[in-house]
């Protein structure tokens, strides 16, 4: 197999996988999933590469990928159940959470709509100012305060509810 | 709203959460903050949120063996020359059709059935599933206890020198054998693997016409799902009626095993 050397296009893309990965991870359901984006953007990436304008080589690619996800990646889910599988075996510098608290947070990430997860990975995962993600997602700067917030009271609602129940069942 | 701070929006306090605000104005909410308790413990959530999302998908960011086959083009055949050669061929086409239009349409559809060489390793490699999987006596020509033997075999007949039967023990597949049979036509070898379920994958390895290597592709088919690949002479295609995400783990340890 041959290795694209650093200073070429695949290989500067090719650098940028680890990355790109975990951001394509959190948009997604399933390790499976995520997978798939990468490997959808990273060919979208090699075809249009004559478009990309010499600047910021990984948000024309976050953008790309962004916008993959977000036009066609409904009802696209097939291993739905298969979540954050992979995480366990994989080498963090982070203690792992309870494993119950991250059930409950990829279930709340779930139930967001593309749009509104996509504002939140882009500021809370590649930290994103909010003038960087109107500008990638082209939208109105309020339009994504208004996501943004949505999102995290969707979130905190569900968290919130599962806390209810949790509490109930031991009885 | 506090007369200190007359024009705290959500919009600031959420640029609060995400560190997004200027030293000066990062004071200024913090002082409402102060004197707010249900919005200081909104924010305090929206913090703790952002740091269980980035720990959740921290471990995500990692680099795999496999890579650098994720970033070689679709199409390694080269515009220009290929660009050429169509032209070339219209031009023998439109030679020919001077003196008969009749063969002309025959070899218009020629280079296309010369391109398909990694669109049929699929569909072959599942056709063998479909045949050999289900086969419960007979499934291979030579079974594991021959091992060694199998690899010789089919190295030769594939010209491999060394052929490495992949070992998949550690994700649970013992191998059951191989067997001989034709990819694209020619001498291709497919090995075939059994979990302790009872449920068969196989490895279907076959040499490549044209020397062109593909990024790690998915193929599904009702229920059977394959990954396959082609690096440099040979291609490979990982078949089996389980979970994609298991098959792709197979996938990504034969890529490691085979030579490359």
């Amino acid at each position: 197999m041959k290795i694209p050397a650093p200073e070429t296009f695949e290989g500067q893309i090719l650098a940028l996988l680890p990355s790109l990965r975990r951001y394509s991870r959190s948009l997604t359901r399933s390790d499976a999933d995520g997978e798939d984006l990468l490997q959808d953007c990273v060919e979208k990436v090699l075809t249009r590469r004559g478009q990309w304008r010499g600047l910021n080589l990984r948000g024309w690619v976050l953008t790309i990928m962004t916008n993959l996800y977000r036009n066609g990646r409904r009802g696209k889910t097939r291993d739905g159940l298969i979540e954050l599988d992979a995480a366990e075996d994989m080498a963090s510098s982070e203690p792992p959470a309870d494993p119950l608290e991250r059930a409950r947070l990829d279930d709340a990430l779930n139930s967001l709509s593309e749009e509104h997860r996509a504002v939140l990975m882009l500021v809370v995962i590649e930290g994103y100012t909010y003038g960087e993600v109107a500008a990638a997602l082209d939208i109105p700067i309020g339009t994504v305060m208004s996501r943004l917030s949505r999102a995290r009271r969707r979130i905190a609602e569900r968290l919130k509810a599962d806390n209810i129940i949790t509490l109930r069942r031991p009885k | 709203m506090n007369e200190t701070n007359p024009s705290v929006t959500e919009a600031d306090l959420h640029a609060y959460a995400d560190g997004q605000l200027p030293e000066t104005a990062r004071a200024r909410i913090e002082a409402f903050l102060a004197d707010n308790p249900d919005e200081a413990a909104m924010v305090a959530a929206w913090q703790a949120q952002n740091g269980a999302i980035r720990s959740m998908f921290a471990g995500y960011e990692q680099a795999k063996d496999t890579d650098p086959l994720l970033v070689v083009p679709p199409r390694a055949i080269p515009s220009g020359s290929k660009r050429w050669a169509i032209a070339a061929a219209a031009l023998v086409v439109f030679a020919l059709g001077a003196v008969s239009g009749h063969y002309g349409p025959a070899l218009l559809e020629k280079p296309e059935l010369q391109l398909a060489g990694d669109e049929t390793l699929p569909k072959q490699a599942e056709t063998a599933f479909a045949v050999y999987a289900a086969e419960v006596r007979h499934p291979v020509e030579v079974f594991a206890d021959e091992e060694a033997h199998l690899a010789t075999w089919l190295g030769k007949r594939l010209a491999i020198q060394h052929l490495k039967i992949p070992n998949l023990q550690p994700l649970g597949f013992k191998l059951v054998g191989g067997r001989l049979l034709p990819v694209d036509g020619r001498p291709g070898a497919m090995f075939m693997y059994e979990n302790q379920a009872g449920e068969r994958l196989t490895v279907l390895v076959g040499r490549n016409t044209d020397n062109r290597t593909t990024s790690f592709r998915f193929a599904s088919s009702g229920n059977v799902e394959t990954f396959y690949w082609i690096d440099g002479e040979l291609g490979y295609a990982v078949t089996g009626e389980i979970s994609r995400e298991t098959l792709r783990k197979v996938a990504e340890e034969c890529y490691k095993q085979f030579p490359s």
